[in-house]
């Protein structure tokens, strides 16, 4: 709870710190509320106390909301760190953009932590609508614009579809509770098709909200036109503050109609990863193959859904955070390589022209791929072991497919490793961002030896 | 003649969500095969409505006020909704001159 306050009202100083003209000041001011937030929910998790007290039960931070929230807070502070050297090119807008993101992330803390339908609803559009605005910041980018309205248009599509899920959950339930529901479904006593028809479209909504298949074909083009910031916050924030809102509406509120949605969502998960990776097969810009490779990783992250192992809140966890480093570590180089077109090709020769972005990007493709000693490896182990049990089938699919993807990252790990024909400039990175991809090579090798202390 | 009858016999919860349901689908086709994107946003608030229009039925319904409640929470972020919709069709309106969503296909590959 303290975490929240803190980071919403860092959003808002950093807004009028922006008069100033100092950008500088605005940066600071949201990584240090962002960082005072993350030491706030470490404290929690060491066993202190929240500060605030509330008489409202809607938000209720339990262990694993917390360490949800910690990630959300620290991928945050990352990607507004490696944004601030594009950010600070508009002064009028820097306020903007850094406060927009900050509130953004407040949305995602909210999504971790509801209790009730109220909650979630609000945590969700807190979430995504200040993402609509950022994904046009580009303004006078065609593309960006389109982005921003393919984005907005899909969004809010989902958010109605999601609503009348939500309604007829009601109607059948007579709550917005999550407990209360799972209550009424295990009782039995209420009417089936109501309940299954707001389900089905839930579900339908969290697909659209992830972006897996069918409800995939926003993703690339958004992906493809947002500014390189805004693209990291949609595959690493929104994704893990969207997969902890479901898993806990579909682990904790539907639970008892495990039988209903469990076949629905594996022949899902079987469509989005091969949709996933065979389109990923023939991109050649780094932003659409981040966009497809996201929706692979949604599919195996889906099989946590499926599985629900008492370990799932963990896996998922664990899975998102190594997922969000990499794909973190990738913005960063593209956001300092600078190419007009953002092509895969435009890395060679990345070894001579920074090392230390190369060794990132070697990095983070392998961890993607799931090669061991990653974080990749051990959150793709981690899933895959514990769906092994009962959905075996679906677990030997996944692993076709992670083989299937290791073609695309070996592509972009040749072209990192590879010789460029033409003599280019060697790459300055400032301060901040050289901290900022050490702490994801950190992250992305460092993440498995934390399993032994939790 | 079926109006007669449905008064009849009252108009019952089922009268209720046949129409939120109705309305709900117009919305969705509506966003589906319209191509200006401002029709698109009104279709979208439509669906936003027809949610409203069956919480409020539920909530009378069970005789609880939250389903009202709920109500005014849709209100206020389909108020936000339009807002940044409208100003991102303003800012495609200014560069591209025109909201045909089948003008907007740069992105593809």
């Amino acid at each position: 709870m303290d975490a929240l306050i803190i980071v919403f009202a860092s959003g808002l100083i950093s807004l009028f710190a922006a008069f100033s003209k100092k950008p500088i000041l605005v940066l600071s001011s949201a990584l240090g509320g962002l960082l005072l937030g993350i030491v706030s929910i470490i404290y929690q998790i060491t066993g202190g106390q929240s500060f605030v007290k509330l008489g409202y039960d809607g938000l209720e931070f339990t262990q694993a909301s917390l360490y949800y929230s910690l990630t959300i807070l620290v991928f945050a502070f990352l990607l507004i760190g490696i944004g601030y050297s594009r950010f600070k090119e508009s002064t009028e807008h820097i306020g903007e953009y850094i406060g927009l993101l900050l509130f953004s992330a407040t949305g995602a803390v909210i999504m971790t932590a509801f209790t009730d339908m109220f909650m979630f609803f609000l945590g969700l559009e807190i979430l995504s609508i200040p993402i609509y605005v950022m994904a046009g910041s580009n303004k006078h980018n065609a593309l960006s614009n389109e982005a921003s309205l393919k984005y907005f248009l899909m969004g809010s599509f989902a958010t109605g579809v999601l609503l009348f899920g939500v309604a007829w959950i009601y109607g059948a339930t007579g709550s917005f509770k999550v407990s209360e529901i799972a209550q009424a479904i295990f009782q039995m006593n209420i009417d089936n098709t109501m309940l299954f028809i707001g389900i089905l479209f839930i579900l339908a909504a969290f697909l659209f909200k992830v972006g897996a298949a069918p409800f995939h074909f926003w993703s690339p083009d958004v992906y493809d036109g947002a500014p390189h910031v805004v693209t990291g916050f949609m595959a690493s924030v929104v994704k893990i503050a969207a997969f902890s809102a479901f898993l806990k509406l579909f682990h904790e509120a539907f639970a008892m109609a495990h039988d209903f949605w469990v076949p629905a969502l594996s022949g899902l998960m079987i469509l989005t990863l091969f949709v996933g990776n065979l389109s990923a097969i023939r991109q050649t810009k780094l932003k659409r193959l981040l966009a497809y490779s996201s929706i692979t990783h949604v599919g195996y992250t889906l099989l946590v859904l499926i599985s629900g192992s008492m370990t799932s809140v963990f896996d998922m966890w664990f899975y998102m955070t190594g997922y969000g480093f990499s794909v973190i570590a990738l913005i960063a180089i593209g956001i300092s390589v600078n190419d007009e077109e953002d092509k895969i090709e435009a890395l060679k020769g990345l070894g001579k022209r920074n090392p230390l972005l190369a060794i990132a990007g070697v990095i983070a493709v392998l961890s993607l791929a799931g090669i061991p000693l990653t974080a990749g490896f051990f959150g793709k182990y981690l899933v895959l072991a514990d769906a092994w049990k009962e959905h075996s089938t679906l677990v030997i699919i996944a692993l076709v497919n992670s083989a299937i993807s290791i073609y695309y990252y070996l592509k972009v790990f040749g072209a990192i490793v590879s010789k460029s024909e033409t003599e280019q400039a060697p790459i300055k990175l400032s301060l901040l961002t050289t901290l900022i991809i050490v702490i994801t090579i950190i992250g992305m090798i460092g993440l498995p030896f934390i399993i032994p202390f939790l | 003649m079926l109006l007669a009858t449905l008064f009849e016999s009252g108009i019952s919860i089922k009268h209720y969500m046949l129409l939120a349901t109705v309305l709900f689908a117009i919305g969705v086709f509506g966003v589906l095969y319209r191509k200006n994107a401002i029709i698109l946003l009104m279709c979208i608030e439509l669906m936003l409505n027809a949610v409203n229009l069956l919480l409020v039925a539920f909530s009378t319904y069970f005789g609880k006020a939250d389903g009202q409640l709920f109500v005014f929470f849709i209100m206020v972020v389909a108020a936000a909704e339009a807002t940044v919709g409208l100003s991102i069709l303003v800012l495609l309106y200014r560069n591209a001159r025109t909201t045909d969503i089948r003008l907007f296909n740069k992105l593809k590959n």
